[in-house]
C-alpha cells in the first residue's frame, strides 16, 4: 500500500472528476421469450485527482459494463454519469484498424482528441520510448504480437494527455518489464492529478491502489479500507464466499 | 419429350440480355457483401474513434467514399467481361449505369451492415436480396407476371438504364432520376442509422 495513506488523504479532498449516481443497467432484447441479464442496479461511484482506482469484482459481476457506462460508449439505462475533463479509455480488447501502422493510428485517433500533428508527433516518440514499440511504428497493426497491440491500444488512451484514465485490464499480454513500466507510468500519471481507474483481477495490484470498488450483486461497494481480500478476489479463484 | 412442360418463352431471351443480367448482379452482389463488410468489420474502433472527437459524418463519409471507389473497380471488371463478348451502343453510359447499380447496393449492404451488425446474417440477406431483385428485375420469362412492385426494386431502374444504354445507346431520364432518388434515399438511411450506432453518452472533451 505504498504512498496509498497520503494519497488517500488527498484524494479526498480532490476534486470529483467522475461521478455516477444509481446506475443501472439491464441487457435485455426485443425478441420475445428471451433472458435479460441485470448487471447493475442502483451502482454509485466517484472517482477524483489524482486517484488511482480500482474496480473489481467476479468474473459477469459488471466491471467493463460499468466502465463503459463511465467512458460514455454504453448507455445506462437509468442514473447520471457526470464527467469533468477529458477522459481517456483503453478497452479490454484493443480496438484499433487493423490495416493501419502505428504511425497511422496514432495520427487518426489524434485528429480525433484535436491534436495538432507535432502534438501527435511528440505523443507518439515518447510513448514508444517509454513503453518500447519504437521498433513497430511502421508495422501494421494487424501484424504486431498481442502484446504490442495492446501497447498501443493503452498509448491511444494517454497520447493526449486526460485528466481521467480508464483501463479495463491494460497490461493483457504484457511482460513483466512493460508490465512493471506501466505502473511506473499510472504512478506518474496520479502523481501529476491524472485520475487512473482499472479493472484489475490481480490481487498483488490492490496495494497499488488508493481506493477500490468492488463490483458485487449489481452494486459498487467501497472495500478500500477493508482488511484481507474481498468477495471478488476470493471467488475467482474459485472459494465460497458468504455475500 | 411430350411428358416435358412447355416452356418456349425461355428458348426467346437474348443471350445479350443473359449476359447484362449476370454483369449487373455480379457487381451488386459484390458491392453490396463490400458494403456490408466496411460496416461491420470496425465498428468497435469506429465507436472508439468517434468517442475521442472524430466527426462521425466525415468517418461515415470516407468509408461511403471508399465503398465508391471499390464500386467501379467491380463495375469495371465487370463491363470488361462484358465488353469482351458484346459491344454495347454507348460504352461510357452503359458503364456509368454499371457502377450505378453497384452503388446502389453498396449502400444497401451498407445500411444492412449498420442494421444487422453479424457477417454471416448480413451477408445471407444481401445475397438473397440481390437473387431475388436479379430475378425479378430481370425480365425472365420464369418471372412472369411479377407484381408492379418489383419496379421499386433496387435494380430494376439500373437494369432498364443498362438495357437501354447497352442496346440503343441511349437512357430514359425517368429511370436516372429513379435510380438516383433511390440513391439518395439509401444515403439518408445510412447516414441517420450509423449516427445512431456512433451515438455516445457524452463527449471527452473537457
Amino acid at each position: 500500500m505504498e504512498a496509498s495513506t497520503t494519497t488517500k488523504g488527498e484524494a479526498t479532498s480532490n476534486k470529483v472528476l467522475v461521478r455516477a449516481n444509481e446506475i443501472e443497467k439491464t441487457y435485455g432484447s426485443s425478441f420475445p421469450f428471451t433472458r435479460s441479464v441485470t448487471v447493475l442496479t442502483d451502482a454509485d461511484l466517484e472517482i477524483r485527482t489524482g486517484e488511482i482506482v480500482g474496480i473489481v469484482g467476479a468474473n459477469g459481476s459488471g466491471k467493463s459494463t460499468l466502465m463503459n457506462i463511465l467512458v460514455g460508449v454504453l448507455e445506462q439505462d437509468s442514473g447520471t454519469v457526470e464527467r469533468t475533463g477529458t477522459v481517456g479509455w483503453c478497452p479490454q480488447e484493443p480496438l484499433l484498424y487493423d490495416r493501419l501502422t502505428v504511425g497511422e493510428t496514432f495520427r487518426l485517433f489524434g485528429s480525433g482528441y484535436g491534436m495538432t500533428a507535432e502534438e501527435i508527433d511528440e505523443a507518439k516518440h515518447r510513448l514508444a520510448s517509454k513503453l518500447d514499440f519504437e521498433q513497430y511504428l511502421d508495422y501494421r497493426i494487424d501484424q504486431l504480437s498481442g502484446g504490442n497491440r495492446q501497447k498501443i491500444n493503452l498509448s491511444i488512451a494517454l497520447m493526449h494527455d486526460p485528466d481521467i484514465l480508464m483501463l479495463d485490464e491494460p497490461y493483457t499480454g504484457f511482460d513483466w518489464e512493460t508490465y512493471l513500466t506501466f505502473w511506473d507510468l499510472a504512478e506518474e500519471l496520479a502523481a501529476d492529478g491524472t485520475a487512473v481507474t482499472m479493472i484489475s483481477h490481480l490481487i498483488e495490484e490492490q496495494s497499488r491502489l488508493d481506493r477500490i470498488y468492488e463490483v458485487r450483486d449489481g452494486q459498487v461497494y467501497d472495500v478500500t479500507d477493508q482488511e484481507g481480500e474481498t468477495d471478488a478476489t476470493a471467488s475467482e479463484r474459485g472459494e465460497e464466499t458468504d455475500e | 419429350m411430350a411428358g416435358l412442360p412447355s416452356m418456349p418463352t425461355v428458348e426467346a431471351i437474348p443471350i445479350e440480355l443473359g449476359r447484362l443480367l449476370g454483369a449487373i448482379f455480379g457487381v451488386a452482389i459484390i458491392a453490396g457483401l463490400m458494403g456490408l463488410a466496411q460496416m461491420i468489420s470496425a465498428r468497435a474502433a469506429d465507436r472508439r474513434l468517434v468517442q475521442t472527437g472524430y466527426p462521425p459524418r466525415t468517418l461515415l463519409a470516407t468509408r461511403l467514399a471508399a465503398l465508391g471507389g471499390v464500386t467501379v473497380v467491380v463495375a469495371a471488371v465487370n463491363y470488361g467481361v462484358l465488353w469482351l463478348t458484346i459491344s454495347p451502343g454507348a460504352p461510357v453510359l452503359t458503364f456509368v449505369f454499371l457502377v450505378l447499380a453497384g452503388l446502389v447496393y453498396a449502400f444497401l449492404g451498407a445500411l444492412v451492415g449498420a442494421l444487422l451488425p453479424r457477417l454471416f446474417e448480413g451477408s445471407l440477406v444481401v445475397v438473397f436480396l440481390a437473387m431475388m431483385d436479379a430475378f425479378l428485375s430481370g425480365d425472365s420469362p420464369l418471372a412472369a407476371d411479377v407484381p408492379e412492385f418489383v419496379e421499386y426494386f433496387p435494380l430494376y431502374h439500373p437494369k432498364e438504364l443498362l438495357q437501354e444504354a447497352m442496346f440503343q445507346g441511349t437512357y430514359t431520364t425517368g429511370d436516372l432520376g429513379f435510380v438516383a432518388g433511390y440513391l439518395l434515399v439509401l444515403l439518408v438511411l445510412v447516414t441517420a442509422v450509423f449516427g445512431v450506432t456512433m451515438r455516445t453518452s457524452g463527449g471527452w472533451s473537457a
